[in-house]
């Protein structure tokens, strides 16, 4: 029989106590999470009041309704409180709604309100101050406005900030619940099972309203305030744990009061809490694409406002629970640099061996160069976080969004035409014709997709009320997250299927412009048939062709030209006032939505198949192994992405078997550094182990892979994402 | 030039670090279990390259019919036929398979091509990694393996060397002036086995192995383990003493025989005696490495 936390591609070791790891045993197996959220929703009584009510007050009373009534659940054996009750924030509502709707069929239509989500919010400066620290700053915005001359927008505004203040007073009455079901726990336990209460009652009394005054505290705060806005249906970002953390352990183990074992259970904990809404169900979620997906982002090590590195004890007891529980809820980001300690590689390397891509990394300086060559103050660029998969982002102070567009679609339609029925009539007498027209057709797309879309993407009728809180420039703007409060409202432009665009047009230029095998136009038109009737050519063009990602500079260059097309198309239109355009690539899985209106390529793909995962090379067509492709994806300029892009590399376990694979992992992880990457992760597994876990399910309830900006259990996507997972697996070396 | 049938980037088991492995084609030892066996005949390139044939992936197109000088292909409604006696290794049908189901098993390149493939996973290699030669016995191919050496030795890359040992003696003293690290193949320690396994004499290989030990090579050991023929004790007790012998040996790896191999030997048109009752078992391979231990050796994990 397999064991729990066994791993295929190596020995997970046991530091953690015994009944730590069963609690996160049970926590995965789904025990906790299936009746955590059983209850869905709380009820708001007074539909006449609350219809009566400014949309910040019916927001506030939503949340207000949440602290009240939202069940309070605490776990024996847990070393934090807090968790997130109700059914529908799990759905990214606030779950709450008035109580003749509570039974309607349409549980969409219960809530009205939506949460925030895709932003690492300011947990941070929150723990520094505290929610008394806030409450203050609140307070002199709101005087300030209060002391202007009576207007419509003023009151508005201090209509927002009212509600906002409200919210603070709700997250206090929902930890005087908490304190309260504590201390009946201390009343009716006994023994070691008390003592833990008291532990927990008094790790919690101080925080969050007052700043923590240790490791403890400050561990229990950050999960209070995070489990607090998850109750009400946000799924925000952590970002950096190590750094907020680190100094209060440095302390305690100075003062010998604590010790690294110990503090490693606490962070255990942490991780078991994280997985809470783990139902361990093999229902589909998210349309399909696997569980796992609140954004709920962990980022270590990396330069801190001053240039120093913040890599420090927490950030290797992060790193010791991961290799040990393998939980795969917070995606966690590496920032590592060409002088990291040498021992962050090496750890680093040895939990990414285990596979389950639950580790990923950043190329530290690159991004921060990148964001300071964006218009970012330094100091903000070296704190950057992401906002839950890896787009770059400013913590606390950044409203957020994003959209990825099929850039294949583009050429295919607007430039080819190939919507069009009837023979092609194609004008482009030269390639260079040709590529003039797609870049075109690219900015034109940006402009009015993108650009001019930018406001009404950033502007949306969701409850950020509390979210504002820990956004910077909400309370100075009076306005809330979702209606342009922020510092910085970032809508960011993500071209997907890069590689197939540049293979495409690659196999389209040798065959109709170098080779001059067949016209324009028969291209076209025998692309539109689906190449019935041209197997051979299509197999030469699929099989006999270099494409991006063998380290060929011939096909790279094409991809190079493509990708420097888009980001001078992009610095070419002017972002509307207010608004930030940051240039990113992703596909986000939609690769498998695009692939049925997408139609044959000249690189030899028929309509209809998966092609290319964010800036992954297209399926299939990457022969020279992970060097290569990581040499073909650093002949871009990265430095003008300052919203990133993921690489995925997979290979074999048999790669990475032993000692000799650590070495190798940190040896691609040095390179990928010092050649200029930007983000990559890793899976790590064969494909055998996958048709098996598609085939048993159950035998493989932790098993977890990289989907896209995130890792999910493999049994919790739909055989459409299992599939395209599998045949986008096994790069050998 | 080398006639060269494969260069694989990212190797992680061919010494240490990431590493760039250059096959050589031409060996002097004709070992039945050879999983490289494309490489086992050294073939000038004016007399052409061996043919991959993979019938799994022929699309029945016809492209190799149309272009064989020699007639060699035949596509019929249900088959495939390729007459290998009549192929002179013109690689023209390779180069017209759509599909890959015919590949040439090696091409000819210029010492400074080669140069500049290893070149491209420098920012991989760290101190630890680099090229590693292979074969094939890459020495047989003395004046390319040499220069391919030398030449990455100058632009301060690591040179490991899969060698078989077999090679005259006055190779020795160059070989150490540019290997960072040998890895030695011993497939046997009892002579006549060898002799009749490999088709070599065990004698030389290990006079090699002292002379490249003398003048300070260091060395790691390869050795197979095949179930049934070289899984004894006595293997195990001699291996032990030759590297207690050794002032240069960092330790002896186990490679335990598998069958994977055996597909390019049919790729080739040639049958092969693997047979799954040579794959010792993980009891076995565990015993066997503990023996070594035990008498003193050090071995890979």
């Amino acid at each position: 029989m397999k064991k729990f936390f066994d791993n295929p591609n190596g020995k997970r070791p046991e530091r953690l106590d015994p009944a730590t790891r069963d609690l996160a045993r049970r926590m995965l197996c789904g025990e906790n999470g299936r009746y955590l959220t059983e209850t869905e929703a709380v009820a708001i009584d007074d539909s006449a009041a609350y219809a009566a009510m400014s949309v910040p007050q019916k927001q506030l009373c939503c949340v207000q309704a949440v602290a009240a009534k939202a069940p309070i659940r605490l776990i024996e054996g847990e070393y934090l409180v807090g968790s997130a009750t109700l059914g529908a924030a799990k759905h990214g509502y606030t779950p709450a709604c008035l109580a003749e709707k509570m039974d309607d069929p349409d549980y969409d239509g219960r809530f009205d309100w939506i949460g925030t989500n895709h932003v690492t919010l300011g947990f941070e400066k929150a723990l520094k101050i505290g929610y008394k620290g806030i409450r203050k700053e609140l307070l002199a915005s709101l005087e300030t406005f209060r002391a202007m001359p009576e207007s419509a927008e003023r009151n508005e505004k201090i209509d927002t900030l009212e509600a906002m203040y409200g919210c603070l007073e709700a997250a206090g009455l929902w930890h005087e619940r908490n304190m309260k079901a504590l201390e009946s726990r201390i009343e009716t336990s006994l023994g070691p099972i008390q003592r833990r209460y008291k532990e927990i009652y008094e790790n919690l009394r101080n925080v969050p309203e007052n700043p923590p005054t240790n490791f403890k505290e400050a561990l229990q705060s950050l999960w209070f305030m995070f489990a607090f806005l998850r109750l009400t249906g946000n799924w925000p970002g952590i970002g950096r744990i190590d750094k907020m953390l680190g100094g209060f352990l440095k302390e305690d183990l100075a003062a010998g009061r604590i010790t690294l074992d110990e503090a490693r259970e606490y962070i255990a904990h942490f991780w078991i809490k994280g997985a809470e809404w783990c139902n361990g169900d093999h229902q589909e979620v998210f349309g399909g694409s696997g569980d796992g997906q609140y954004y709920q982002n962990i980022i270590l090590a990396g330069l801190d406002e001053e240039g120093h590195d913040v890599t420090n004890e927490v950030t290797y007891l992060v790193l010791d629970v991961i290799e040990e529980l393998g939980i795969s809820d917070y995606p966690v980001s590496v920032r590592l640099r060409p002088d990291s300690d040498p021992r962050l590689y090496r750890r680093v390397a040895e939990v990414m061996k285990l596979g389950g891509g639950i580790l990923a990394i950043y190329n530290d300086q690159l991004v921060i160069d990148s964001l300071v060559d964006f218009g970012y103050p330094v100091e903000e660029a070296r704190n950057f976080t992401n906002d839950g998969c890896w787009e770059i982002q400013i913590p606390g102070a950044t409203c957020f969004r994003y959209y990825s567009y099929d850039l294949l679609g583009i050429l295919q339609r607007d430039v080819l035409k190939m919507d069009e029925e009837g023979p092609s009539h194609l004008p482009y007498k030269s390639f260079d014709e040709l590529f003039a027209a797609f870049s075109a057709a690219g900015k034109a797309y940006l402009q009015t997709e993108i650009i001019d879309k930018t406001p009404e993407m950033l502007h949306l009728p969701f409850n950020s009320l509390f979210a504002s809180l820990l956004t910077e420039g909400c309370f100075t703007s009076g306005r809330q997250y979702w209606d342009g409060g922020a510092r910085y409202l970032v809508f960011a432009a993500h071209p997907g299927g890069m590689p197939d665009t540049a293979n495409a047009l690659l196999a389209l230029k040798k065959l109709v412009y170098d080779d001059k095998t067949l016209t324009l136009d028969e291209l076209v038109d025998i692309l539109k048939a689906d190449w019935e009737g041209y197997e051979t050519l299509r197999l030469t063009m699929r099989n006999k062709v270099t494409y991006y990602g063998n380290d060929d500079d011939t096909a790279d260059a094409m991809m190079v030209r493509v990708y420097d097309d888009f980001i001078d198309s992009l610095h070419s239109l002017k972002s509307i006032d207010g608004y930030l355009n940051p240039a990113g690539i992703s596909t986000f899985g939609k690769q498998i939505k695009w692939s049925h209106s997408r139609y044959a390529t000249p690189d030899g793909h028929k309509a209809g198949e998966y092609l290319a995962h964010n800036i992954d090379p297209t399926p299939g067509t990457d022969l020279q192994g992970a060097t290569a492709v990581v040499k073909s994806l650093t002949k871009m300029d990265l430095r003008k992405l300052p919203n990133g892009t993921p690489l995925t590399l997979r290979l074999l376990p048999s790669v990475v078997r032993g000692a000799d694979g650590v070495e190798a992992v940190e040896s691609l992880l040095r390179g990928f550094v010092s050649l200029g990457g930007i983000f990559l992760q890793f899976d790590i597994l064969d494909v055998e182990a996958l048709k098996e876990a598609q085939k048993n399910p159950d035998e493989y309830a932790s098993l977890s892979v990289r989907v896209s900006g995130w890792s999910a259990r493999f049994n919790t996507l739909n055989k459409e994402f299992q599939n395209m997972i599998i045949q986008s697996t096994g790069q050998d070396a | 030039m080398a006639e060269v049938s494969n260069i694989q980037r990212l190797c992680t088991h061919d010494g240490p670090g990431i590493r760039t492995t250059v096959f050589l084609t031409g060996c002097p030892l004709q070992c039945w279990w050879c999983h490289n066996p494309e490489n086992r005949q050294h073939r000038p390139a004016d007399q052409g390259h061996r043919i991959f044939y993979t019938p799994g992936k022929c699309v029945g197109c016809g492209g190799c019919q149309a272009v064989c000088p020699r007639g060699c292909h035949q596509i019929t409604e249900t088959d495939h036929l390729y007459n290998r006696e009549r192929c002179i290794g013109c690689g023209r049908c390779a180069e017209a398979c759509p599909t890959k189901a015919l590949e040439a098993t090696a091409r000819t390149l210029s010492v400074e091509e080669i140069l500049s493939i290893i070149q491209k996973d420098l920012p991989f290699y760290g101190e630890k990694g680099g090229l590693t030669l292979s074969g094939g016995e890459p020495t047989y191919q003395a004046e390319a393996c040499f220069a391919i050496l030398e030449g990455a030795r100058a632009l301060g890359i690591s040179t490991d060397l899969e060698t078989c040992g077999y090679f005259p003696a006055s190779y020795c003293e160059r070989l150490v002036g540019c290997v960072s690290l040998f890895l030695y193949d011993i497939k046997d320690t009892d002579p006549e086995r060898h002799l009749q396994n490999t088709g070599a004499p065990l004698k030389p290989i290990l006079e090699n192995l002292r002379r490249i030990d003398a003048l300070g090579g260091e060395t790691v050991l390869r050795c197979i383990l095949i179930h049934g023929v070289n899984d004894t004790e006595e293997h195990g007790r001699q291996l032990a003493a030759l590297f207690r012998s050794l002032q240069h040996c960092r330790m002896i790896e186990v490679l335990p025989y598998h069958s994977i191999g055996a597909s390019k030997w049919s790729r080739l048109g040639l049958s092969s005696r693997d047979d799954e009752k040579y794959i010792p078992s993980a009891q076995v391979i565990a015993d066997f490495k503990q023996q070594l231990r035990e008498a003193g050796a050090i071995v890979k994990d």
